[in-house]
């Protein structure tokens, strides 16, 4: 069984034998793990000038360093994105990595049309929209949500190309989400659903991300039926354990190891806390995606990611046995 | 007064609209302007931040009771009397290599709310900004504000060089974000932590008014 069959299984629940999957939503320490530039840390200000010969190199080696990460790391799925980004620039990518790896991996691209957590200048006019634009506002979703899905279509159109997508609109503070259940209902439910089910109809897998205490909104999540949840954050207070008791028979799970933790707690927290990640995921049997609860970014030690790496290699194996 | 219920009603509701109509018509009538602030527009905004911190409002919600708040307050600002109007000054920024403003603004909002005067330094603002801050406005309190993991460190480099300027007495220290925790705050000797805006706004509040009755 490939890595790509082993991650697409666990999306669909179903038990894999050996390790449990692993992925990374984003993994950013490239250069001191591989040597090379992240693909988003590039910048490419005289694209237009180069060669389709210097284009194609560059897209090529963003393929290469996907690809070498996720050996290096054991991954079973990629997240690609392109630099510059353009769908075309997207699928050549993509197509370089099957080229390189076969059906090692499954291959993601982001596709989430739905509203974000405005930023804080755009804040105080998006709630108000909330009250005083109703029609706009679901003319605006409805049309990211035509365009992603287009894009999308286009990808899927590539034969054995793309597996799935990940949707990274955050919705919710460590303390509680955004929108109210109304508002969620109201302006992020209906076109959540629908981008997901037409994934599904192209036979795409769907993660879906957000950041903090989703809690209040779980349920309103898992009714949009995407196959997993990420990132099942602790520093928003989501037990692993309990979604997995009164979840985890209808959606995915990938997560929820400390962030925060990595980065500022002492070895031994960290120990501890990736084995409570592996033992509280895995304590299904199925289903479960083991990761950070965000993802390997920029400034997290590459020594804390290599020791969650390490132990999920040497405990991380069905039937779990981390202590 | 009736008429201040019914400010405090549609500021709750984020009817700016109406709230600009009442403010005036309460103006008109010889409402005293302080009044109209302390007895109908800040009791409407404690009530939107006691909900927001029971989860019984959103962001959304808090939002558009401030839009309405600000918008009658400008209405006020010429007839208040500065001094009753503003208990205390906090400057309030996101650390040097963060540029996350949500929950900053947020925090500025509900300062506001509770009458304080706000110097808000934006994102990504180096220590000595700070410092000179608090050298030039002599605040009450000084709101630290950072997203990231990785930027945590710069809160501390920020107390550090408050404390070298010699301005640490002077200043309560709040801190907060997404991955502070109450035990870093006692860890870099910050003075409070609050996990949400509103929160941290009472925290801040409570803060001056001991100040002041010291």
């Amino acid at each position: 069984m490939t890595e790509r069959q082993r991650f697409l299984n666990t999306l669909r629940r179903k038990p894999v034998p050996g390790r449990v999957p692993t992925f990374e939503l984003e993994f950013y320490l490239t250069m001191e793990a591989l040597g090379r530039v992240h693909p988003s840390h590039r910048r490419f200000g005289q694209w237009n000038q180069m060669s389709e010969t210097e284009r194609h190199l560059h897209l090529l080696d963003q393929a290469e360093t996907f690809i070498a990460f996720a050996r290096k790391y054991h991954h079973s799925a990629i997240h690609v994105n392109a630099q510059p980004w353009s769908n075309d620039n997207l699928i050549t990518v993509l197509q370089h990595c099957r080229d390189l790896a076969g059906d090692e991996f499954a291959l993601l691209v982001y596709c989430d049309p739905t509203f974000v957590i405005p930023n804080g200048n755009d804040m105080e006019a998006f709630s108000a929209r909330l009250y005083e634009d109703e029609a706009g506002l679901k003319a605006e979703a409805q049309a990211r949500m035509e365009y992603d899905i287009f894009r999308m279509e286009q990808i899927a159109a590539q034969h054995n190309l793309l597996d799935g997508v990940v949707m990274c609109s955050d919705y919710c503070f460590n303390t509680n989400p955004f929108f109210s259940r109304d508002m969620f209902a109201e302006y992020i439910a209906p076109y959540l659903k629908q981008t997901v089910d037409a994934c599904h109809a192209m036979g795409l897998a769907t993660i879906k991300h957000t950041d903090g205490n989703i809690m209040p909104i779980i349920d309103m999540l898992v009714q949009c039926a995407p196959d997993a949840l990420h990132s099942l954050d602790p520093q928003g207070g989501v037990d692993l354990a309990q979604v997995s008791r009164d979840w985890g028979d209808q959606i995915a799970l990938c997560g929820n190891v400390n962030c925060a933790l990595l980065q500022t707690g002492t070895q031994a927290e960290c120990e501890a806390d990736i084995r409570r990640a592996l033992r509280q995921g895995m304590a299904r049997g199925a289903g479960f995606v083991f990761c950070t609860s965000n993802c390997a970014y920029t400034g997290l030690p590459l020594a804390r990611y290599e020791l969650l790496h390490d132990i999920w290699w040497e405990e991380g194996v069905y039937p779990c046995t981390s202590a | 007064m009736q008429i201040l219920t019914e400010i405090s009603e549609n500021l709750q509701k984020g009817k700016a609209k109406i709230v600009t109509q009442l403010v005036e018509q309460a103006l008109a009538e010889g409402v005293p302007a302080d009044d109209i602030l302390q007895v109908g527009m800040m009791p409407g905004m404690d009530i939107i931040a006691t909900k927001f911190k029971n989860n019984e409002v959103f962001v959304p919600e808090v939002l558009i009771a401030a839009r309405a708040m600000n918008q009658g307050t400008a209405l006020l600002k010429p007839h208040l009397d500065s001094a009753s109007s503003v208990i205390g000054k906090c400057v309030l920024g996101t650390v040097k290599g963060d540029l996350h403003d949500i929950g900053k603004n947020l925090v500025r909002m509900m300062l506001e709310g509770k009458g304080i005067e706000v110097i808000d330094l934006g994102v990504d603002v180096p220590a000595e900004k700070f410092v000179a801050a608090i050298a030039e406005h002599q605040p009450d309190c000084v709101a630290l504000s950072a997203l990231l993991t990785t930027t945590m460190g710069e809160i501390t480099a920020t107390i550090a060089a408050i404390e070298v300027a010699g301005l640490r007495d002077s200043v309560s220290i709040l801190v907060g974000g997404a991955p502070v925790t109450e035990s870093f705050c006692q860890e870099i000797g910050a003075d409070i932590y609050q996990p949400d805006a509103a929160s941290a706004a009472e925290a801040a509040k409570a803060a001056i008014l001991a100040k002041k009755a010291a």
